[in-house]
């Protein structure tokens, strides 16, 4: 059985690659759907190698589809370099905005005073699309790294509290009541029984701030900077002008994959942490 | 009586973060620089903090001039057909690759694909294939949709507990029968939490998307807009009406689900 569906696994992407394969070339439209050789070429162009796809012999059909990897090339743009930038983006956001978050989150779970009173604030924080707000963050703290890094951080931590939420109310709920019957008080009722009881939940939530802040990082990235994998996407060019020139649609599926990879990536290091971290609760 | 208390704690909170609100406008008016560095250009009279004075008339002469309306019902137009188109698709798939096993394995490369994909990242090539305009924004809020309510219902057909299907064929129900009346209501909270979770991305969505194809009139303009000059105070709003329209969708989302899962009880 097992083995079947892995060979059905298997079988589905050969399929998949010989059908794109095939389309593109039976389309015959290198500037909507590139043929594999225009996918190769344009991420050995973008990953420092050899020339721009449109050198490959092609003739005029190319001329306008490259643009985007000769801007990019021109302003020393690679694929490994936007990868690491927006890879680095990403890590700060998770690693300042998670901590946060649950902070927040225990507050909320832990004291139905504070909940009372701080929830209805924190639910229309959470309304708002952090990258709705990046212009207004632009006006006060200038042009630099700073605006693509505060929509990161709001919308990790914004995510983060709703599992550490859950965790400590409805999960360490029922191990409080005990523990506090046995006389188990502040620090160490925190320590020993809130946060083992709430740390499945909260780790699980981790997956989800890690997309979320993919997503809103390579957002930050199209609308505003000069480099990650939004910049390669959109193929430079200002905040008023973005996506006004021709895309090359090779360089952006070549993006694509490149972030889907780097995302599946980091996916599966959350996944074992969490089974590493939560080995006991199983 | 606990109600009572719940309310009046949280009006207390919210009036506190407004009149906070209040007191820094007032404080940093005249004090704050309105001269503001734009990346390649000084821009005058920047009002960083508006007063709730100046807010409330902006506000009526956005909606006055209609520029607000007709904004929010372009961009709701989009969230809600892609949320339709996005969700159908993705429920249905997910319901087939969680029920038919040999289907899913079929899928699974392509769901593994696209789930590590940020929707986002997808937008270029859809500006590419349809152009600019509505298809390109719909499609892309709905391929973002169907995506999560995919797992959704795949999350939900899966957590179905044995017991239950074998019971009933034991009784002698057909797949169809076991499918429509055990899977499709024990799958639903999930589907339906799946659903929610995918109203809100659909609006983040929706507003970059219209930022980087800044037209008329959409949501996504009017911050543009009001970024180029920039006119903070059509900024605030804009940020705001954002993020009712994402908590009127949620608490629709809300209610009807408590609606449609009231067969179930609320034991806990």
């Amino acid at each position: 059985m097992k083995r079947r569906r892995s060979l059905l696994w298997v079988l589905s992407l050969v399929a998949l690659i010989a059908t794109y394969a095939l389309v593109a070339r039976a389309v015959s439209r290198p500037d909507v759907l590139p043929p594999a050789q225009d996918l190769a070429g344009a991420f050995a162009a973008l990953v420092g190698r050899g020339q721009a796809p449109a050198a490959g012999g092609e003739h005029q059909h190319h001329h306008h589809s490259s643009d985007q990897v000769d801007t990019l090339l021109q302003e020393g743009v690679t694929l490994q370099a936007s990868l690491a930038v927006s890879t680095a983006r990403v890590l700060f956001g998770l690693v300042v905005g998670v901590p946060l978050g649950i902070l927040l989150g225990l507050l909320l779970g832990w004291s139905r005073r504070a909940d009372d009173y701080l929830h209805p604030i924190y639910v229309l924080a959470r309304s708002v699309p952090p990258l709705a707000f990046i212009t207004y963050i632009m006006l006060w703290l200038g042009h630099s790294e700073a605006h693509r890094l505060i929509p990161i951080v709001y919308a990790v931590a914004v995510t983060a509290v709703i599992p550490t939420y859950h965790g400590v109310r409805d999960i360490a709920g029922k191990y409080v009541v005990a523990a506090r019957s046995l006389g188990a008080r502040g620090r160490l009722l925190l320590a020993k029984v809130v946060l083992p009881a709430a740390a499945p939940a909260v780790l699980g939530g981790l997956r989800y701030s890690v997309a979320i802040a993919w997503m809103t990082a390579v957002g930050a990235e199209m609308l505003m900077a000069e480099n990650g994998m939004g910049n390669l996407l959109v193929g430079g060019g200002m905040w008023s002008s973005r996506l006004q020139t021709r895309s090359d649609p090779a360089v952006i599926i070549v993006g694509v994959l490149a972030l889907a990879a780097a995302g599946w990536a980091m996916d599966a290091a959350t996944r074992l942490v969490t089974a590493r971290l939560t080995r006991w609760a199983r | 009586m606990t109600g009572a208390v719940k309310i009046r704690r949280a009006v207390i909170g919210l009036v506190t973060v407004a009149a906070l609100y209040a007191f820094a406008s007032e404080i940093g008016r005249g004090r704050l620089p309105d001269r503001v560095w734009l990346g390649a250009h000084y821009v005058e009279n920047v009002q960083l903090l508006p007063t709730w004075r100046s807010l409330a008339e902006e506000g009526t002469f956005l909606i006055e001039s209609g520029i607000l309306p007709s904004s929010v019902a372009v961009s709701t137009r989009r969230v809600m057909l892609g949320l339709l188109l996005g969700s159908v698709a993705g429920i249905l798939l997910g319901l087939l690759t969680g029920w038919a096993a040999h289907v899913e394995s079929l899928a699974d490369p392509w769901v593994t694909f696209f789930r590590y994909t940020p929707a986002l990242a997808l937008l270029p090539l859809y500006v590419v294939w349809f152009g600019y305009g509505e298809a390109s924004k719909v499609l892309l809020i709905a391929t973002n949709v169907a995506m999560i309510t995919l797992l959704g219902a795949q999350h939900g057909v899966r957590g179905v507990p044995r017991v239950y299907l074998d019971a009933a064929s034991s009784l002698g129900a057909k797949r169809w029968l076991r499918f429509r009346k055990i899977v499709l209501p024990a799958a639903f909270p999930s589907i339906f939490a799946s659903v929610r979770i995918a109203a809100g991305l659909a609006w983040v969505t929706i507003v970059v998307a219209e930022l980087i194809d800044a037209r008329m009139p959409s949501l996504g303009y009017l911050l543009a807009l009001s970024g180029a000059y920039p006119r903070v105070p059509s900024m605030l709003i804009g940020i705001a009406t954002v993020g009712a329209l994402v908590l009127a969708f949620d608490l629709l989302a809300l209610l009807v689900h408590a609606r449609a899962t009231r067969w179930m009880g609320r034991a806990g």
